[in-house]
């Protein structure tokens, strides 16, 4: 039997829960095998497999909620303080480099200090830059130095999420 | 008594502050209430009241004031401060416009005197339409950048809402009247006309009115390209800022409902590591987490364990003797079977075979009948065929110590 090329690095990063990213050579091959990459998937682990033009990665019915609402909370106050601070929050997300030092300052200055406080992952500076290396694990990130990293596109993940909860909403309201 | 112009320019050159404030609040409020203008008029050194209403800066609505629109339109243009209008305001020169030129082409050759005034309209509603253009496009980017930087701390659902509606009410309406491919629209109107005027200003009998069509001509060029321009900044500009501002905000207004409760949510979901894969980079890691709980030697003493069953050896004096006992043995294999169940609960193959070595000696006398034939022996779960063989001479002993085990 004949796999695609770059089969078993396909199936380590997703099966290590990393979103395989449009850059990859992985990427093209995903996409040129979508049909049986997503069977496959269903077939060997019951997996689901999406692929959206930003990325590419697996769900499966056991989720890692934990971290997925940590995720989200981390990208909900980033957000929430580049806008406060009058930054394009969209645009420094997709298209600057952040330095740790910059995430520091928001997250200690922020008026959302209590619930920072009550997240094991992002609590205080040395649980915040483990946190780091988790995201850059799943390819969130991409780390660029020691102390500076860029959001990949797979942060549109989340950002569809919070655009979701909007649309739910209103959609909640109009019934 | 009718004022000097010079007395009434020097006049709101002197008291431009009051008139500036008057007209701020008519900005906001559509009209001047009697307590504001005397509230205003009182905050300044000179009560001016009188000349504005001599002046008719001013004119009486009820018992409020209202600035005059002459004098409103200067204000605006001096101050750029204009209010985005609806289009459906602007529509209505496409009306205005395809009546003086239908009827323009209708009566080209009637009388000069009309068509002459007839084209001065129509220089003036278009250089009317496309300020109201210009003006709309200024002020909608300017509203748009003030949203942008949120100088009114207005709620992010309040500026989804409005970037929504001037996206669907403001913006998309001008963009079609802008649309020079669209049969309905101004700027198609006013290309058709442009055709025409070019015709006429070059083959028309009357000189004053190829002159007017000539300027009429070379108007609609500059018209033309300041729209194309007003439609360039409405559609790579204006729109992409605005398309922004909503989804920042509709994000935004996400997050902040999610973070009102974010323990409560469903939150997207994301694969679990499984400590074991398929292919893992960590197999290495993983097996050194599990030697490292070793590190710490501590003594193990083992309690070396009693054989619960003995090696069994063939004792090949034994079953020599045996079956010289038994001599003849019609059937050798059948007899092996039958003295390992006597001596044995379980036969294993391994002693059958061992047995079976006797036939083998060179010393016994082997028959094995006219024809061929064959035997089934079961030996738990292995059904073994055997030819027939009888043994008749008696087996010289050997030393026991050769046996199979």
């Amino acid at each position: 039997m004949e796999f695609p090329n770059h089969h078993r690095q396909i199936v380590e990063d997703l099966m290590a829960g990393k979103f395989v990213l449009p850059q990859e050579r992985t990427y093209q091959v995903l996409r040129d095998n979508e049909q049986s990459y997503t069977y496959f998937f269903k077939a060997s682990f019951n997996y689901e497999l999406r692929l959206t033009q930003d990325y590419a990665y697996i769900v499966s019915e056991e989720s890692a909620e934990m971290l997925s609402r940590d995720i989200c909370i981390f990208i909900a106050l980033l957000s929430y303080e580049l806008d406060r601070d009058g930054k394009n929050f969209l645009e420094r997300i997709q298209f600057s480099e952040f330095e740790m030092e910059e995430i520091e300052n928001y997250f200690t200055n922020s008026s959302y200090i209590d619930l920072i406080l009550s997240n094991k992952q992002l609590k205080d500076a040395d649980a915040r830059k483990n946190f780091i290396n988790t995201l850059n694990r799943r390819n969130i990130i991409e780390k660029t130095g020691d102390n500076r990293f860029v959001f990949t596109s797979a942060h549109k993940f989340f950002m569809d999420f919070a655009n979701d909860i909007v649309k739910y909403e209103n959609a909640e309201k109009d019934e | 008594m009718k004022a000097e112009p010079k007395t009434i320019l020097r006049f709101l050159v002197e008291h431009y502050d009051v008139i500036a404030e008057l007209f701020e609040t008519q900005l906001n409020e559509g009209i001047i209430a009697y307590e504001v203008l005397n509230q205003i008029i009182s905050k300044h050194e000179h009560d001016v009241k009188s000349q504005l209403i001599d002046y008719k800066i001013l004119s009486p609505v009820n018992d409020n004031y209202e600035i005059r629109t002459v004098y409103y339109n200067l204000i605006e243009f001096i101050l750029s401060e204009f209010k985005p209008m609806l289009p459906e305001t602007i529509e209505k020169y496409h009306t205005s416009v395809a009546e003086l030129f239908r009827k323009i082409k209708e009566n080209i050759n009637g009388d000069k005197v009309t068509l002459s005034q007839r084209l001065n309209d129509l220089a003036i509603e278009i250089r009317s339409f496309y300020e109201m253009v210009e003006r709309n496009t200024m002020s909608l980017l300017q509203e748009t950048r003030e949203l942008k930087a949120n100088v009114k701390k207005i709620d992010y659902r309040e500026k989804i809402i409005r970037a929504s509606r001037w996206i669907d009410e403001y913006i998309i309406p001008l963009n079609k009247i802008l649309d020079i491919n669209h049969s309905a629209s101004v700027a198609n109107k006013l290309y058709e006309i442009s055709e025409f005027s070019n015709k006429y200003r070059l083959n028309f009998d009357d000189e004053g009115a190829r002159v007017q069509f000539e300027k009429l001509y070379f108007q609609l060029i500059q018209v033309n390209d300041n729209l194309l321009r007003q439609s360039k900044i409405l559609t790579n500009e204006l729109l992409p800022l605005i398309e922004r501002i909503r989804t920042e905000s509709i994000i935004l207004t996400g997050w902040i409902t999610f973070m009102k409760n974010p323990y409560k949510r469903k939150v997207p979901k994301l694969l679990k590591r499984k400590e074991v894969s398929v292919y893992s980079n960590d197999t290495f890691y993983n097996a050194s987490e599990i030697f490292e709980q070793f590190k710490n030697e501590v003594d193990v003493y083992f309690e070396e364990e009693e054989h619960e069953s003995e090696k069994w050896i063939f004792d090949k004096e034994h079953y020599t003797k045996k079956l010289k006992d038994n001599l003849p043995v019609e059937n050798f294999f059948s007899w092996c079977n039958k003295t390992l169940k006597e001596d044995y609960k379980k036969v294993e193959i391994e002693k059958f075979f061992a047995l079976t070595t006797l036939a083998f000696d060179e010393d016994i006398e082997r028959e094995y009948g006219a024809k061929p034939s064959f035997d089934k022996i079961r030996i738990n779960d292995l059904t073994l065929t055997v030819p027939k063989v009888t043994i008749n001479q008696q087996p010289q002993l050997i030393d026991p110590n050769h046996g199979i085990s």
